[in-house]
């Protein structure tokens, strides 16, 4: 695809949103029979499964901690998942993205109440459009929270970025790829804790406030939409309804 | 908790003064028995309850651990949250267990323990290793222990505590014991009679705690 000229023409984005409005957003909890968790998520394009399994004997035994579960996450994108067909397997990217994801998860987890063990995390990308490891992230906290593993809190994710000079939330493929800088955050909500942050390009300290307040809000409406899904698939609904 | 960081310190946690008062206590929603909630919600403060299960401390504040429905009990001033979800299945007294025996000792069989009874499709957390004590094997009384329980049976056994890492197991009724057995000289199956196991094989005449069921039902 050629650089279009701008990525924002009278306020508006490609896709016809407004700089700080995020991509329609669905959350599933509980999608999957055969995990011990598991959650959907799409993201406008994105469609990301995360299932969880454990906390079960680690294998092999020369992992294992003696004071501590060990969370282990994978995260894979399908051969089909983007254009270009991909090359199975795990490449640089995934084993990154994997890393972060663990190190987003790790401090809502009672992971001590587990020693010698394993909670394994799967992350399979379906389709892939900008925004796939913090789409990832947010559906591992549900599927977390699904597989009933004691937490502390959930943990939200959503990217923002810098395109033609504006602050914007939830980057699209396009606008990962010519605007100026992504940077995606996880927030543990309650405690407002930043559990990822990384960035792909650069940004002014005054930039750099203002993108990271946007991620907090929009976290929160990651949350609230977290919220609604665990509640859809486990509130005692009324008679009649 | 190494890669995070605390971003605001303004919300709710500005509450206390140099001095570690509370001088302004953000309102919160009182919550109630039957409430729905989700891991990190709000459940009251640790002056007013303790966390019972499904629920956990932090800062002087209880919050809950795991998607269900709050339970406050005035009486006991306990806050739990009844999962609405089905955890890593958690051994307790009463429970039933499926394990293979380890080791026999003169006062003790170790116990793996494979499977929770109800929780069949989900794999038990560690620790999983139980222990039969020679005075928990039936109801009456047990000379040898190696009489009772060879290393590789498979016992049907009931959880009588689970604590600090150590669970104690009771084999002491009718439908509790050993459920399939091989031979020690052969390794073939076992086959009943009687109160007596015989090995169609090599026709070695073996003795266990035998469950009422032994090598017929489900596990
Ligand atoms: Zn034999």
């Amino acid at each position: 695809m050629e650089k279009p000229e701008k990525l924002i023409i009278d306020g508006k984005r490609l896709d016809g949103r407004a700089p700080e409005e995020m991509r329609p957003l669905k959350i599933e909890a509980g999608v999957l029979k055969r995990a011990d968790g598991s959650a959907y998520v799409e993201l406008g394009e994105n469609k990301v499964l995360a299932a969880v399994y454990g906390p079960r004997e680690m294998h092999p035994r020369h992992l294992q901690r003696p004071d501590t579960a060990v969370l282990r996450c994978r995260y894979n994108m399908a051969p089909f998942s983007v254009e270009e067909r991909k090359r199975p397997g795990p490449d640089r990217r995934s084993v990154e993205i994997s890393k972060v994801t663990r190190q987003a998860l790790e401090p809502v987890l009672f992971l001590e109440l587990y020693p010698r063990s394993v909670i394994d995390i799967f992350i399979e990308v379906l389709q892939a459009d900008a925004g796939t490891r913090t789409a990832g992230i947010t559906a591992a906290a549900v599927a977390l929270a699904d597989a009933g593993i004691p937490m502390r809190d959930l943990v939200s994710s959503v990217a923002v970025g810098k395109i033609d000079d504006m602050i914007v939330l939830d980057l699209t493929k396009e606008e990962d790829q010519w605007g100026t800088t992504d940077m995606p955050v996880a927030i543990v909500p309650r405690k407002k804790l930043v559990s990822l942050l990384q960035m792909d390009g650069n940004l002014t300290e005054e930039e750099f406030k203002r993108a990271l307040d946007l991620a907090f809000r929009g976290c929160e409406q990651i949350y609230q939409a977290q919220r609604q899904a665990l509640k859809e698939k486990y509130a005692i609904k009324p008679e009649g309804e | 908790m190494g890669q995070s960081r605390k971003i605001s310190s303004e919300s709710e946690d500005s509450n206390l003064n140099s001095v570690g008062l509370v001088v302004k206590v953000k309102p919160m929603a009182e919550i109630k028995t039957g409430d729905f909630v989700v891991p990190g919600d709000f459940l009251a403060t640790a002056e007013e309850f303790v966390p019972g299960e499904g629920a956990h401390e932090e800062d002087g504040k209880i919050y809950s651990s795991c998607t269900g429905v709050v339970l406050l009990d005035a009486r006991t001033k306990r806050v739990s949250v009844f999962p609405r979800v089905s955890g890593p299945p958690s051994l307790k007294g009463g429970g039933t267990v499926i394990g293979r025996v380890e080791e026999v000792r003169d006062q003790t069989a170790n116990v793996y323990i494979g499977v929770l009874k109800g929780h069949e499709n989900r794999e038990l957390p560690l620790p999983n290793l139980g222990t039969v004590h020679i005075s928990q094997v039936q109801k009456g009384y047990v000379k040898d222990l190696h009489h009772q329980f060879r290393s590789g049976d498979i016992i049907r056994a009931r959880v009588l505590s689970a604590q600090m890492g150590s669970i104690k197991l009771s084999t002491a009724d009718d439908e509790l014991g050993v459920v399939v057995a091989t031979c020690s000289r052969c390794r073939t199956l076992l086959e009943r009679e009687n109160s007596k196991l015989k090995c169609p094989n090599c026709g070695n005449v073996e003795f266990r705690k035998l469950a009422s069921d032994y090598r017929q039902g489900a596990l």
